[in-house]
């Protein structure tokens, strides 16, 4: 490291300590690569510097800004994109998993406000005493609440929630100046969208870098209900329990709905290894009901209804297996980590994206002839639906997935010549939007989408003229 | 290196980053219960199990050059509990377990001299005096109460010779009131379980061999131990003697009835990780303990036990963080209702009992299990 550099790690230790604030090499390795690194090669921070509160991120900032070195926020890392690995030598990596409070819990709002280290797991240990949770991914437990809600992380466990779980939040720029969005910016009142002017918590999160720190975050809450059921259903292929779908969603029945295949989530949602899955059909749909009393009966006579026209088997399965999923949907997700033990030392790919249910068995389709183009076995491609309630177009959540060998560079090849022609080819089919705009995915809609990227740039540009936030994630 | 580069590769790629293990199981109780001691207190991700596990890869590949201070510190100033371990399995399935990777993590270190001087005089001390803390006095057992004829050996232990005698004291003390015939090795080595721990295994050749010729020569099938971390050592590394190897707990649970007079004592049982995590003993300390005392459940137990933080070489590096996760142990066991916290290992009780000490005034009350058994029994 050289002098400039290491005087500036003494600067940084005189504003978050000396023992928050490293340029030990080895220290920095250990932020050096995530799970993606077939696709985001391994590269150290230069620091790492552990802020306690908004003060010292905002005095950080202000340093790496006047200096233009990069900055890296960093929640918990765990985006399975390559996220927070820096592109440029002399990055800072601000890791924030020490501002871990939880602001508030307001059970009559039916809101929590966090910081960026407070995690599902820490947020639904207190959220449940009133009878409350917030919105799950389907990412193991102890990611990050704020990170993930910033990067617009909204598939989740329950379909019912819909789509949008973050209020407001406040967030400071590479300058120093705090932004608040949404009633946040008008008075003490963090809890409604929109305030003023625009939607501005839509316009500042969702980038593959970002604009700024986030450092408080106002998210909505649901509510726990005692009564609950499952459903577990068996088809044979992906177009046939569409219709049924569509009914639950419709309707809006079930809190949780999910499709998928039987040799990938399903262990995850069971929270087993040891269960003969090849033994039921190739798809599972995975519903639960619940509500309070008179409604949860309601619901649960027409999902019975719909259930009997769907064209599919009606699984007996374990009892347990209902729990799980249960405790999965509604009380975090701990087990779908297990999707990595599925191919002995597994990884896991995925192209997420969000399209309508219509298009959903030619996703699938495509998804299986790509694979099988590029050299990928069959018995490695598997499938996820997640249905959103309340939007219109059926809009469902859909993962492409492929499970491997995370220890097989070869493999890694073929999943990249998959990514680029795969991106390609849902363009042209037609989807929503990615799941999040990560790497890889930019270049080829940037394309497409006209002047729009460029009033995207301009917009980064005005947020961080210097361009010292994820620099090199974006454009 | 005893594992293949490749074998030790692949098992790194498989880590996911997912964190997971970092906490104990959350379903059914849904509480946050923090599982690494070390990523607790230091809080860097180096200090957890994925970090460490990107540190190798980078020693693998020549990346990392040099023995610098945060290199050491993430290495050395991690318990070697498997608490992560035990998490991970459950979720990737994966084979090769964390504290395997971190102690072949260190005997790669140690083969390139990347040490901590702390360790390396341990080392010396048991070349001079055969033990650990480089003792230069016996520790004495009475000789008339020894058989040399005897099926049970009672292997002491460096910890309980020389820094918790009373674990010793008690357990010879079990051997005369139950009658019970047994003999102790006339001059007794380190078992070499800090040397293992720490990279050294060049230097704790010599103790093995040693100790091996010992216990073949006094003809004993049986070899108890108070101390979880030697019969680890001589479960995994040392050669099959064709003797039996028995902790303590489970010697004591073939006895039968010993007439025990149970004390009403509220008591949390700690496992130690020797002797849980990596030896299977869950049931057989819980089985004496609550002929003794009332149980009282702490929410992190068996393979998800909080570690006393003293293992893997901590204690005598990094004392202060081996005393902070004493003190977590203990706020959990009088969370727990308990008046005593009670292990089945020399270091747990003797880092534990520090830590009440000091942080805790006093408060909870430290034992073995052979203390509370041998005070039960009716002499
Ligand atoms: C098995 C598995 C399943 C998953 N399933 C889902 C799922 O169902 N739904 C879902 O939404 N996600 C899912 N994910 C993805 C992942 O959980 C999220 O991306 C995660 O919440 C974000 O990661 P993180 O919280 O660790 O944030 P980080 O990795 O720390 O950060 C992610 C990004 O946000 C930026 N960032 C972090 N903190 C801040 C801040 N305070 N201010 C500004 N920018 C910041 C970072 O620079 C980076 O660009 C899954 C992950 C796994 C491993
Ligand atoms: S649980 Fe396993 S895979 Fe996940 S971070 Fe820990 S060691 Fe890695
Ligand atoms: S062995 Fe114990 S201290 Fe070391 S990383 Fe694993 S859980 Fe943490």
């Amino acid at each position: 490291m050289n002098e400039t550099f290491s005087t500036l790690v003494k600067e940084l230790q005189a504003i978050v300590g000396e023992r928050n604030a490293t340029d030990d090499r080895a220290i920095c390795t250990s932020y050096s690569r995530d799970q993606h690194w077939h696709f985001v090669p391994a590269k150290n921070p230069a620091c790492i510097v552990r802020p306690g509160n908004k003060e010292e991120v905002r005095t950080v900032l202000m340093l790496a800004n006047t200096h233009k070195i990069p900055v890296i926020p960093y929640s918990t890392g765990i985006n399975v994109r390559g996220l927070t690995i820096p592109v440029h030598d002399g990055s800072i990596l601000l890791d924030l998993s020490r501002m871990n409070r939880i602001l508030e819990i307001n059970p009559d709002m039916k809101t929590a406000t966090v910081e960026p280290g407070v995690t599902f797991g820490m947020l639904q240990e207190q959220t449940r005493k009133y009878k409350l949770r917030p919105a799950f991914p389907d990412a193991p437990l102890t990611v990050s609440v704020l990170a993930n809600y910033y990067l617009r992380g909204i598939y989740q466990t329950s379909a019912t929630d819909g789509h949008d779980h973050t209020i407001s939040y406040e967030m400071i720029l590479p300058n120093g100046e705090t932004l608040k969005t949404g009633s946040r910016a008008l008075s003490e009142m963090p809890y409604f969208r929109y305030g003023v002017g625009p939607d501005f918590a839509g316009m500042f999160c969702a980038h593959p870098g970002t604009c700024g720190v986030v450092t408080e975050l106002t998210a909505k809450l649901y509510r726990l209900y005692d009564n609950r059921k499952e459903y577990f259903i068996g088809f044979d292929d992906v177009g046939t329990p569409t219709k049924f779908i569509y009914n639950l969603m419709h309707d809006e029945l079930a809190a949780s709905i999910r499709l998928v295949d039987n040799q990938s989530w399903l262990k995850g949602i069971f929270g087993t290894f040891d269960y003969p899955y090849e033994e039921l059909p190739k798809f599972v749909l995975c519903v639960l009901v619940e509500g309070v009393d008179g409604i949860f009966d309601a619901k649960d006579t027409l999902v019975r209804a719909y259930m009997k026209e769907c064209g599919g088997q009606v699984l007996e399965l374990p009892a347990e297996f209902a729990s799980t999923f249960e405790h999965e949907s509604l009380s975090g997700a701990e087990k779908s980590c297990m999707v990595f033990g599925i191919k002995g030392r597994g990884n896991y790919h995925c192209i997420g994206l969000y399209g309508p249910l219509t298009l959903a068995a030619k996703y699938y389709e495509m998804h299986e002839k790509t694979a099988l183009e590029v050299g990928i076995p069959q018995d490695h491609v598997h499938f996820y639906i997640d249905p959103i309630y309340r939007f219109h177009g059926q809009l469902c959540y859909f993962e492409l997935d492929v499970f491997y060998d995370g220890s097989d560079e070869e493999f890694g090849d073929k999943l990249r010549n998959y990514n680029e022609k795969q991106f390609h080819r849902l363009l042209e089919l037609g989807i929503y939007g990615w799941f999040r705009p990560y790497a890889g995915i930019i270049e080829p809609t940037a394309e497409r989408i006209g002047y729009l990227a460029e009033v995207w740039k301009k917009f980064l540009h005005v947020l961080d003229p210097n361009e010292i936030m994820n620099r090199g994630k974006l454009f | 290196m005893e594992l293949e580069k490749e074998e030790i590769l692949s098992a790194i790629h498989h880590c996911v980053k997912c964190k997971l293990c970092s906490i104990a199981s959350f379903h059914p109780n849904e509480e946050w219960l923090p599982l690494c001691p070390s990523g607790e207190y230091y809080g860097y991700q180096a200090f957890y199990a994925p970090g460490k596990m990107e540190i190798f890869r980078a020693i693998l590949e020549g990346e990392i050059t040099e023995p610098s201070e945060g290199l050491l510190k993430s290495v050395y100033a991690c318990t070697v509990c498997g608490a992560c371990y035990e998490k991970c399995k459950q979720i990737t399935s994966v084979e090769l377990g964390a504290p395997e990777l971190f102690e072949e993590m260190r005997r790669e270190m140690a083969s390139k001299g990347w040490i901590l001087d702390v360790h390396t005089s341990i080392a010396d001390k048991i070349k001079e005096t055969k033990n650990a803390y480089g003792e230069k006095y016996e520790y004495k057992v009475n000789a008339e109460t020894t058989d040399g004829n005897a099926d049970v050996l009672y292997y002491i232990g460096c910890t309980a010779r020389y820094r918790v005698p009373e674990i010793a004291d008690a357990m010879l003390g079990i051997f005369d009131k139950l009658g019970l015939k047994y003999q102790v090795m006339g001059e007794e080595w380190c078992c070499g379980s800090v040397l293992f721990r720490t990279g050294q295994v060049e230097a704790a050749k010599e103790l093995v061999a040693h100790n091996v010729e010992e216990i073949k020569r006094s003809g004993a099938k049986t070899v108890v131990f108070t101390c979880p971390g030697c019969l680890k050592t001589f479960e995994k590394n040392y050669p099959d003697m064709g003797v039996e190897l028995l902790h303590s707990t489970q010697f004591l649970t073939r006895q039968g009835n010993m007439n025990l007079k149970k004390e009403g004592l509220k008591a949390a049982y700690h496992d130690p990780c020797h002797l849980g995590r990596d030896l299977g003993i869950y049931e057989e300390p819980r089985a004496v303990l609550s002929e003794v005392a009332d149980i009282k459940k702490m929410k992190r137990e068996r393979e998800q036990a909080w570690c006393c933080g003293s293992g893997g070489g901590v204690k005598s590096a990094f004392d202060d963080f081996a005393l902070w996760s004493a003190a977590e142990r203990l706020k959990e066991a009088k969370e727990a209702g308990a008046e005593a916290l009670v292990s089945a290992c020399p270091f747990c009780k003797r880092n534990l009992k520090e830590a009440a000490e000091k942080e805790q005034q006093g408060e909870l009350e430290v034992y073995d299990i052979v203390e509370l058994v041998n005070r039960c029994l009716e002499g």
